[in-house]
């Protein structure tokens, strides 16, 4: 049946799969090699046909598979929650050295938070597959979106998350403010832990 | 605002407080030291005036009594005698400003003011060292991020912001911050790399120089 993907879906879910074992990949070598967690736990999702017609409608375009394959770049989202902040970066390095696919955009809202208190890095991959794109190019390119995050910063969007979707809340400002004060206390420990770790090590 | 005043003599405690309660204070008036105090053990007073020579307790030992309670409220003691060691017992008692009869009446209202000043209307709040501040008020670091900073992080930032360039030496950071323990050098090492990985964290070009156990300059990049 066609929906917004078009048939393109289960290229995506391979995609997915295949970024997930790479990633898997140069994990795995760093414990064996340095006994180095790089990260605590990573999953990803396909997004729902239904959720990307909305999406696309509220980013003013046709709800088409072209626009779902070409000009949203979160159709595969992927998910890294690390223990520390400078894992984060540790995975970022050996993201951009990944083969068969390219970074096409950084954002870093961890060295400047949304002001909401939103932290999180996030990398657009634009991923090559041996299945044909909807251009007609092979490799075919295919784009992922990629957050990688702390716990503590995982914890608060997954809050943040359900204040979004939830209607009816009693003093929505107030509970706004303190989500972003939490977000800066979240970020102090992630920056405590972050250097007490470090001095262990010295 | 509500004060304490005890003076046992009654012709000049209902002056002083005729002309307190003109100037728009809530006055309780009681004639010696033992009631001052237990006035004061009930209820949170602005500001104690109290009077030394008094019967039952002299003002000094109610303000011994007074701040072994805990009370730290401001006190403001008005003593009959001139000598030099009168005015140092009081103010060694805990007390924190005198006044020596006779004394002008709008000499003491403008002591009272003085006093009961709140202390944040003109003591700064927020310290700002180029595009970089500290909101004491939030206990947070600000620059193109922002970021929760702990006690002895908010006052180590607070002396750095506000005498930058300046280089103060560990002894003294400990002997202004620290309580004397043993493992406080330390802890005091730990939360200048605390702050050091705060200001970098919040994007800020300030950075502060200097060794383990040494001096610390805050300078920009």
């Amino acid at each position: 049946m066609a929906d917004i993907y078009g048939g393109y879906a289960p290229i995506l879910h391979n995609i997915a799969v295949e970024l997930q074992n790479k990633i898997n990949g140069y994990a795995d070598a760093c414990m064996k090699e340095r006994g180095e967690k790089l990260f605590e736990h990573l999953s990803w999702r396909l997004k729902t046909p239904e959720s990307m017609e909305d999406k696309c409608r509220r980013d003013g375009l046709e709800p088409c598979p072209r626009s779902a394959l070409k000009k949203v770049h979160d159709s595969i989202g992927i998910r890294i929650v690390c223990l520390f902040i400078d894992d984060i970066y540790r995975n970022i390095e050996e993201i951009k050295k990944l083969p068969g696919c390219h970074v096409v955009l950084e954002k870093d809202f961890i060295s400047a938070a949304k002001p909401n208190g939103y932290r999180s890095y996030h990398m657009i991959l634009e991923a090559e597959s041996p299945a044909k794109d909807i251009d007609g190019n092979t490799p075919g390119l295919y784009f992922a979106e990629l957050q990688l995050r702390t716990i503590a910063m995982d914890t608060w969007a997954a809050l943040e998350h359900e204040l979004k979707y939830k209607k009816d809340i009693k003093h929505p400002e107030l509970i706004s403010e303190e989500l972003k004060r939490c977000a800066g206390e979240l970020a102090a420990c992630d920056v405590s832990l972050q250097t007490i770790r470090e001095l262990i090590r010295q | 605002m509500n004060l304490l005043l005890a003076e046992d003599e009654t012709d000049l405690s209902d002056v002083l407080t005729a002309m307190l309660e003109r100037s728009g204070f809530d006055v309780d008036a009681v004639e010696n030291g033992a009631l001052a105090v237990d006035k004061a053990r009930h209820k949170a007073y602005d500001l104690i005036i109290l009077d030394v020579m008094m019967p039952v307790m002299d003002g000094f030992t109610a303000v011994k009594e007074i701040r072994a309670l805990g009370i730290f409220t401001p006190v403001l003691f008005l003593t009959a005698k001139a000598e030099v060691d009168d005015r140092i017992s009081g103010l060694d008692a805990g007390a924190d400003d005198y006044l020596t009869k006779p004394f002008a009446m709008g000499e003491l209202l403008a002591r009272v003011r003085a006093m009961t000043r709140r202390r944040e209307s003109y003591t700064p709040r927020i310290f700002t060292l180029g595009d970089t501040s500290i909101d004491l008020d939030r206990s947070e670091l600000k620059c193109k991020n922002s970021i929760s900073l702990a006690v002895k992080e908010l006052k180590l930032m607070e002396l750095f912001m506000t005498n930058p360039g300046i280089s103060f030496d560990s002894e003294e950071l400990l002997d202004r911050f620290w309580s004397g323990e043993e493992s406080d050098a330390d802890a005091l090492w730990m939360y200048i790399s605390f702050l050091r990985n705060k200001l970098r964290s919040v994007g800020s070009p300030l950075i502060i120089n200097g060794k383990e156990g040494g001096n610390y300059t805050l300078t920009s990049s």
